[in-house]
C-alpha cells in the first residue's frame, strides 16, 4: 500500500514521465447527468363527453331490408374520402380493401374501451355502422329459387380509409401496441399511424411519382395506349396506375 | 321557345356520346387476386419504380490527402525538455528497461540520485523525432523498445555503472559521455580511467620531471658533462652514424690487437 502510494507521488512528482505512467494512476470519474425531454403540449386537447367507442348495431335500423347487388366497386381503389384524421392524433389506416363485420367491431370496441385510459384517451369511430346487406342462402338448399335472405350487414372499407381514430393526452408509444394489436386481426391489411406517419406516407409517394427514373410510367403507357395496350387495361387502371387491383393494394408501385 | 327546346335536346349531327357502357363480364372473386394478362404483366414488369441513384457522397467527390498528423503540445513539451536535457548533461546513458520492479526503481534512483545522476523516461517517439534532428542522430539505433536515460552534468560512469550492477533488470546499451558515442565496452574501459586531475598531475609531474632531470645534469660534475658533450659532438662530427661506428669498432678491434 505504502509502495503504492510512493509509486503514486513518484509518477506525479517526475517532471518528464510517459503519458502511460501517468494515465495509469488516473481515474476518470464521470459524474451522471440525465437529460428529460420536454413533454408535449397537450393543451389545447379537448376530450369528447363520452370518450370511449360508441357500440353499433349489428343490424341497421329499418323497417325492410333491402337486397343489394355485391357492388365491389365500394371496396375496390383507393378511398375518397375518411383517409385523414379529424380529432384523434392515431389511428388504424386500411391497406386495403374489405369487409368489417360486426364480430370485427366488437372486437375493436372491447380491446379499446378496456385498454385506454378515459379520463385522458378518447377513440371514435371513422366508419358508419354495418349497412350493407349481405345475403345467403339457408344450409342443406338447393340452388335456385332466387336470391337468398339477408344474412348479415357489413361495412365496405377501402384502402386508405382511416378506421378508428385515437387522441387526447396520449403519446403515441402508449396506444400503439393495443392499436397494432387489433389492427392485425382487421380482415385487411391495416397499419397504425400517426397524424406525422400518415402525412409523411403520402409525401413519400409523391416524392417516389416525382423522382421515378423509369421512363416508362404506367400512366403514360395507358393514356397513350401503347401498342394496343389498353385492350388489357380495366378503366381504374387509368387513374390508379396499377397501384390497386380490385381490393389489393400495390404501395412498391408508383 | 320550341326551337330552342328542340336545339338543347336533340343531338347533333356527328355526335359521339361521351359514356359508352361496356360490359366486363363477371368480377365477383374478391378473395384472391385474380390472374394478370400476360400482356399487363409485362406492362407492370417495365413500369416498375425506378429510383434515382442516390448523390455520391461528399467525402467521395472530395481530394483524398492524408490527414497531416498534428504533433500534440505534450509531444512539443517533452521534446523541449529532452533538448535541454540533452544540452545541459554531459553524460546520457541508455538504458534497457526490463520491466524493472517499483521499489527496485526507487532504490536505483536513490543511487543515482546519491551521485546527482537522475533516471529519466520519454516516449521513444519523443525522443526519435528530437534525435532525427540533431547532432545525435547516431543514438537513434538505441532507442528501440522500452529505454531509460540516465542523465548527470558530470561524466560519473564509475559510479553509475556501480549502481547497475545491482540491478539487472536495467541493461546499459550505450551512452553519449562528453560528446563521445560510446558503446558498453566503451564506457566500462572509460570508467576505468584515471580521473582528469589524476592525468593532469601525471602530466605536470612527467614536464617537471624533464626539467629537473636537465636541472639535475647540469649540477652534476663538469667532467661528466663534458665527457657527454664531447660524445655528442664526435657522433654529430662524424659524417654518418654507421662510419662512426665503424670506425668506432675498428678502432676497438686494433686496441684489441695491440
Amino acid at each position: 500500500m505504502f509502495s503504492a502510494l510512493k509509486s503514486v507521488f513518484l509518477g506525479f512528482a517526475r517532471t518528464s514521465s510517459q503519458p502511460d505512467v501517468l494515465q495509469g494512476h488516473m481515474k476518470v470519474v464521470s459524474a451522471g447527468l440525465r437529460t428529460y425531454a420536454v413533454p408535449p403540449d397537450f393543451s389545447d386537447v379537448v376530450l369528447p363527453e363520452k370518450p370511449k367507442l360508441k357500440f353499433l348495431d349489428k343490424v341497421p335500423n329499418l323497417k325492410q331490408g333491402k337486397k343489394e347487388m355485391k357492388k365491389l366497386r365500394d371496396i375496390q381503389g383507393p378511398a375518397k374520402s375518411s383517409n385523414s384524421f379529424c380529432k384523434g392524433q392515431y389511428g388504424i389506416v386500411a391497406l386495403g380493401g374489405g369487409y368489417l363485420h360486426w364480430g370485427h367491431m366488437e372486437m375493436m370496441r372491447l380491446t379499446i374501451n378496456r385498454r385506454i385510459d378515459p379520463s385522458t384517451t378518447f377513440a371514435l369511430w371513422r366508419f358508419r355502422a354495418p349497412h350493407k346487406p349481405i345475403t345467403r342462402k339457408g344450409l342443406g338448399q338447393r340452388m335456385g329459387g332466387g336470391k337468398g335472405a339477408i344474412d348479415h350487414y357489413v361495412t365496405p372499407v377501402k384502402c386508405g380509409r382511416l378506421v378508428l381514430e385515437v387522441g387526447g393526452r396520449v403519446e403515441l408509444a402508449e396506444v400503439e401496441p393495443l392499436l397494432s394489436e387489433v389492427a392485425k386481426k382487421l380482415p385487411f391489411p391495416a397499419k397504425v399511424v400517426s397524424r406525422e406517419s400518415l402525412a409523411a406516407l403520402y409525401q413519400d409517394q409523391a416524392e417516389r411519382e416525382t423522382n421515378n427514373q423509369n421512363p416508362w410510367s404506367f400512366e403514360r403507357v395507358a393514356r397513350s395506349n401503347m401498342l394496343g395496350i389498353r385492350k388489357v387495361l380495366s378503366p381504374t387502371d387509368l387513374h390508379n396506375h396499377g397501384r390497386y387491383a380490385g381490393k389489393f393494394f400495390y404501395p412498391a408501385r408508383v | 321557345m320550341a326551337a330552342t327546346l328542340c336545339g338543347r335536346l336533340l343531338p347533333k349531327a356527328g355526335w359521339v356520346p361521351l359514356t359508352q357502357s361496356v360490359r366486363h363480364g363477371s368480377k365477383a372473386v374478391t378473395r384472391h387476386r385474380r390472374p394478370v394478362h400476360f400482356l399487363k404483366q409485362k406492362l407492370l414488369a417495365v413500369t416498375e419504380y425506378i429510383p434515382p441513384t442516390p448523390a455520391a457522397p461528399p467525402a467521395a467527390l472530395a481530394p483524398r490527402f492524408r490527414k497531416i498528423e498534428e504533433e500534440s503540445t505534450m509531444a512539443v513539451l517533452l521534446r523541449k525538455d529532452i533538448e535541454t536535457l540533452f544540452k545541459e548533461s554531459k553524460m546520457i546513458a541508455v538504458v534497457q528497461n526490463n520491466a524493472i520492479s517499483a521499489e527496485d526503481l526507487l532504490q536505483l534512483k536513490h543511487k543515482l540520485k546519491r551521485h546527482n545522476i537522475s533516471i529519466k523516461f520519454f516516449p521513444n517517439q519523443v525522443t526519435r523525432s528530437f534525435l532525427n534532428n540533431s547532432i545525435y542522430s547516431n543514438m537513434l539505433p538505441l532507442f528501440v523498445g522500452q529505454t531509460v536515460i540516465f542523465v548527470s552534468k558530470e561524466p560519473k560512469v564509475k559510479e553509475m555503472l556501480q549502481a547497475l550492477r545491482h540491478s539487472p533488470q536495467m541493461v546499459l546499451l550505450g551512452a553519449c559521455i562528453e560528446n563521445t558515442l560510446l558503446s558498453y565496452q566503451g564506457i566500462v574501459k572509460y570508467s576505468k580511467l584515471p580521473s582528469m586531475t589524476i592525468v593532469q598531475g601525471e602530466l605536470v609531474g612527467g614536464l617537471t620531471m624533464m626539467t629537473s632531470q636537465t636541472v639535475s645534469m647540469l649540477r652534476h660534475h663538469p667532467a661528466h658533462l663534458s665527457a657527454l658533450l664531447q660524445q655528442y659532438v664526435k657522433q654529430q662530427g662524424s659524417g654518418d652514424a654507421t662510419n662512426a661506428v665503424t670506425n668506432k669498432d675498428a678502432s676497438t678491434i686494433q686496441e684489441a690487437a695491440a
